[in-house]
């Protein structure tokens, strides 16, 4: 440019401006966080909400952590009445729905609306009032679920709720309703969250980043979004036909009347065993980052690794009867589904194997994180192996029903999901909150932890083989599983410790823990290039992706394009496949309405507990909630309007250098 | 406590891409598709609890319960499959932003939408049997009210839609979202054909 030419004045709406200084003060004032408690209610933000939906599930893990804590002390030996049968079922049925509907579907779906944004390169996720709504609708749920367990009206048949026991008949109080409708509301929020994911992966990738340039977690992210779509209606359509066999006397699972007890066994099941992988999806995904970080090497076979992801979503699928031998199936049913368990070994052996290749040709840093990770691969190899035991017939037809099984879930569960997201928790940390764990209590944590699931569940084995059943409340001396259970509560309570470090590692952090760099590991994805925490917008300008790591491609300056919009909340889309940019999207500012239609969600539910007139109530609700929530006003309108005058209907144009 | 971000070099600009889209290049569209999977395997669920009764029950209608009548069922199928005519002339007027045409068209599917929620009540009338009698009725009452529940959705959705047709506010998107609402429309009055044969002629069918 030349000097006796004075530049002109930026234009107000940014889309001319080419430098970080020039966008930030308009970026930071047009997507600042309101202040207060208001402000913190109408947030949009994905990182806000993705933190809280973190923090609401990893309370429950602690709840449903003290409530095995309790089943430990009471099955220490024989004869124990710290808890009578009554409180106990209840107290195994909420660690069961707890575990599995408040924390571990919600932790990794707050990992996913945290995490996807950032490693795409966008600046939130695709509906952001949509995504604060789900939040709301889980708070609700759980707040609810518990309210009923410490009014003594906790669900007490099973974490899967089977029929006839959970039918008005046998279980005739309000227990097992709580059950069906609290778990709805995990369900709406996790099918939002998942559609919420979707959409956000296939348009708001950054310029470039097409499909195989896509980091393997988003990649787990997106597959394990597909698996809850098709999954999650199962159970609650079947939610619903329990609660309406008890609520209006319909008859699906009322023998007497035609219905059939083994339809409720099919309908969760389709649920249930998907239900593992959408757990375990994603922590295959940290397992990814992690890995690659460490060894600072792509994983090894990347088309190979994310096939297999689509190949476990898949034969999720083809599974669920394995879960149903001991209820009589025609043999050819019961081979297919023994095949279908074993074929699940091998995406998941393939992945094994790659994360094994990738650590083999690197360099590993053995630093927290990664430790957690070579205790995901030990932990779980040994559950994966009693799951193929398991997957025989005969082989179950002995163990079913016995500690044999809780031992393999245990193993699987925690070595397949708890470990990587320990992990995941030490590696994103410093993102999140600017600040660095300890190693050295991170160490305690991690050695504890390990030690105590296996002095827990291990001897678990031995006590299934020597037949004691799951969900006994006591058991008497003669048995002789006295000694085993002692063992099994000594390990929980080294958990309970480990847990407790952990508690005290993040205290200690948050107050003085060492601030964090912006890339603090030498990582390749992009989250690494916001700021540590990121700002409310992400990014200063979207960057442009040429390859799986673009940290490492180039090291100091990202390339990135510019002409959006930082007056108003205006975002990229790119096409799905190619990723190039294809419009401009104007978000929504922080409103109340998602909150609004939340309350009005849970109105609808819980009044549905007690009358089938939470129907009448409930559907005008949350009429009124989304109209107020869809409705144009004021400032909102303006925007839009300006946004929508500056360039009518057009095609995308070629894709930028 | 922040640390600094990483810097950037601009490489391109994208200020003149529109800002409003339709189809698939919409993200409501692919919204749209989510709930559309969603609801489609809820309806999925409902049908095969019917058939997995039917089957294992060993006794179904008539046996069971009366047959169920077929006028008023025959005329909603007629309508729901008819509608799609006026819905995708509302669609491309929509992607014209034809707005004279979207508001005539939204009005007269209001209209239509209107009359399939109270065709929905005779429907259920039609069954000849109460939720609460059997089985069958429980799964048949299942078919129809879990569709109902879409239907309504469908319903309060257009009629919105319509009344904010009419807005001073009108904003582009909105017309975008008549074409997203008739992605829906076309999905929930086609499922509705599979849906009602079972529901109404698969007991007139003899056998398990």
């Amino acid at each position: 440019m030349s000097s006796t030419i004075p530049a002109p004045a930026p234009p107000q709406d940014g889309r001319a401006a080419t430098t970080v200084a020039e966008v930030v003060p308009q970026l930071e004032e047009t997507w600042r966080h309101e202040p207060g408690l208001l402000g913190w209610i109408r947030s949009v933000d994905h990182k806000r909400i993705g933190t809280r939906y973190f923090i609401t599930a990893f309370v429950f893990f602690l709840l449903a952590g003290l409530e095995a804590a309790v089943m430990r002390a009471q099955l220490a030996r024989p004869e124990n009445t710290l808890l009578g049968p009554d409180a106990y079922n209840q107290f195994f049925t909420m660690h069961g729905v707890t575990m599995m509907f408040m924390f571990a579907v919600p932790v990794m779906d707050a990992s996913k609306l945290y995490l996807v944004p950032l490693m795409i390169g966008a600046r939130n996720v695709a509906f952001p009032r949509l995504n604060a709504y789900g939040y709301w609708v889980l708070l609700i749920g759980g707040l609810f679920l518990y309210t009923a367990f410490f009014l003594n009206t906790g669900p007490d048949a099973g974490w899967f709720n089977y029929v006839p026991l959970a039918s008005s008949q046998f279980s005739p109080t309000r227990r097992v309703d709580v059950w069906a409708q609290a778990i709805t509301f995990t369900e709406i929020s996790s099918l939002v969250a998942a559609v919420e994911i979707i959409v956000t992966v296939f348009k708001c990738r950054a310029p470039g980043m097409t499909l195989d340039k896509m980091p393997l977690l988003v990649w787990a992210m997106l597959v394990q979004s597909f698996m809850v779509l098709f999954a999650m209606p199962w159970v609650a359509t079947a939610s619903q036909f329990i609660a309406m066999d008890r609520l209006v006397h319909t008859h699906f699972f009322d023998v007497a009347l035609g219905g059939d007890a083994i339809l409720w066994q099919h309908l969760f099941w389709f649920f249930g065993h998907p239900e593992v992988y959408i757990i375990f999806v994603p922590a295959l995904g940290f397992v990814s980052s992690i890995v690659s970080t460490f060894t600072r090497r792509q994983i090894f076979g990347y088309p190979a690794m994310v096939l297999s992801l689509i190949a476990t979503a898949v034969l999720g699928f083809g599974l669920w009867v394995h879960h149903m031998f001991a209820t009589g199936l025609p043999q050819l049913g019961e081979s297919f589904f023994t095949a279908a368990s074993l074929t699940i070994a091998i995406p998941s052996g393939v992945q094994i194997f790659c994360w094994i290749a990738t650590i083999w040709s690197g360099r590993p840093r053995i630093t927290v994180p990664m430790l957690w990770v070579l205790g995901f691969v030990v932990t779980f190899i040994i559950g994966g192996f009693t799951g193929v035991m398991i997957a025989s017939v005969p082989f179950d037809q002995q163990v079913h029903d016995t500690y044999f099984i809780v031992a393999h879930f245990h193993y699987v569960l925690i070595g397949g999901a708890v470990f990587p997201l320990f992990g995941a928790m030490y590696y994103w940390f410093p993102k999140v909150t600017g600040r660095m764990l300890s190693e050295s209590l991170g160490r305690w944590h991690f050695w504890l932890f390990f030690i105590g699931v296996n002095l827990t569940f291990f001897p678990m084995h031995q006590l299934g083989f020597e037949g004691m059943p799951r969900r006994v409340y006591t058991y008497l001396p003669e048995t002789g599983w006295g000694p085993l259970n002692q063992l099994a509560s000594l390990g929980a309570a080294t958990i309970f410790v480990s847990v407790l470090l952990f508690l005290i590692n993040v205290a200690r952090s948050l107050r003085a823990g060492s601030p964090a760099t912006r890339d603090p590991w030498g990582a390749a994805t992009l989250e690494w290039a916001a700021a540590s925490p990121p700002r409310p917008y992400n990014f200063a300008f979207i960057p442009v992706v040429k390859d799986l790591g673009p940290l490492w491609t180039f090291p100091g300056q990202l390339p990135a394009v510019t002409g959006i919009r930082t007056d108003v909340r205006d975002v990229l889309l790119t096409t799905l496949i190619g990723a190039r940019p294809d419009s401009r999207h104007r978000h929504p500012k922080p409103t109340i309405w998602p909150f609004m239609a939340g309350i009005a969600t849970g109105i609808f539910f819980i009044t549905l507990v007690f009358t089938p007139w939470g129907f009448v109530i409930g559907v005008p609700l949350l009429t009124a909630a989304f109209i107020g929530w869809a409705w144009p006003r004021g400032q909102d309108h303006r925007e839009q309007m300006s946004v929508e005058a500056e360039s009518a209907l057009g095609v995308s144009p070629e894709v930028p250098a | 406590m922040t640390s600094t971000p990483m810097e950037l070099r601009p490489v391109a600009s994208v200020a003149d891409l529109p800002t409003t889209t339709f189809g698939h290049r919409s993200i409501a569209w692919w919204g749209t598709i989510g709930f559309i999977i969603i609801e489609g395997t809820t309806l999925f669920i409902c049908a095969m609890s019917y058939l997995y009764l039917r089957v294992t029950v060993g006794q179904w209608a008539p046996a069971y319960a009366p047959l169920p009548d077929l006028g008023v069922p025959a005329v909603q199928v007629a309508l729901m499959v008819a509608s799609n005519v006026p819905m995708v002339l509302v669609d491309r007027a929509a992607r014209r932003l034809d707005l004279t045409a979207v508001r005539s068209g939204m009005v007269i599917m209001s209209l239509l939408v209107v009359v399939m929620c109270v065709l929905r009540g005779f429907e259920l009338a039609a069954l000849n049997v109460r939720w609460d009698e059997n089985a069958y009725a429980t799964a048949a009452w299942a078919i129809l009210v879990s569709h109902g529940t879409l239907l309504l959705v469908e319903a309060l959705e257009t009629l919105a839609q319509t009344a904010l047709m009419f807005n001073r506010r009108l904003e582009q998107r909105d017309i975008s979202a008549i074409a997203d609402g008739a992605l829906y429309w076309y999905f929930m009055t086609s499922v509705w054909v599979p849906l009602a044969a079972i529901a109404f002629l698969t007991p007139y069918v003899a056998g398990p």
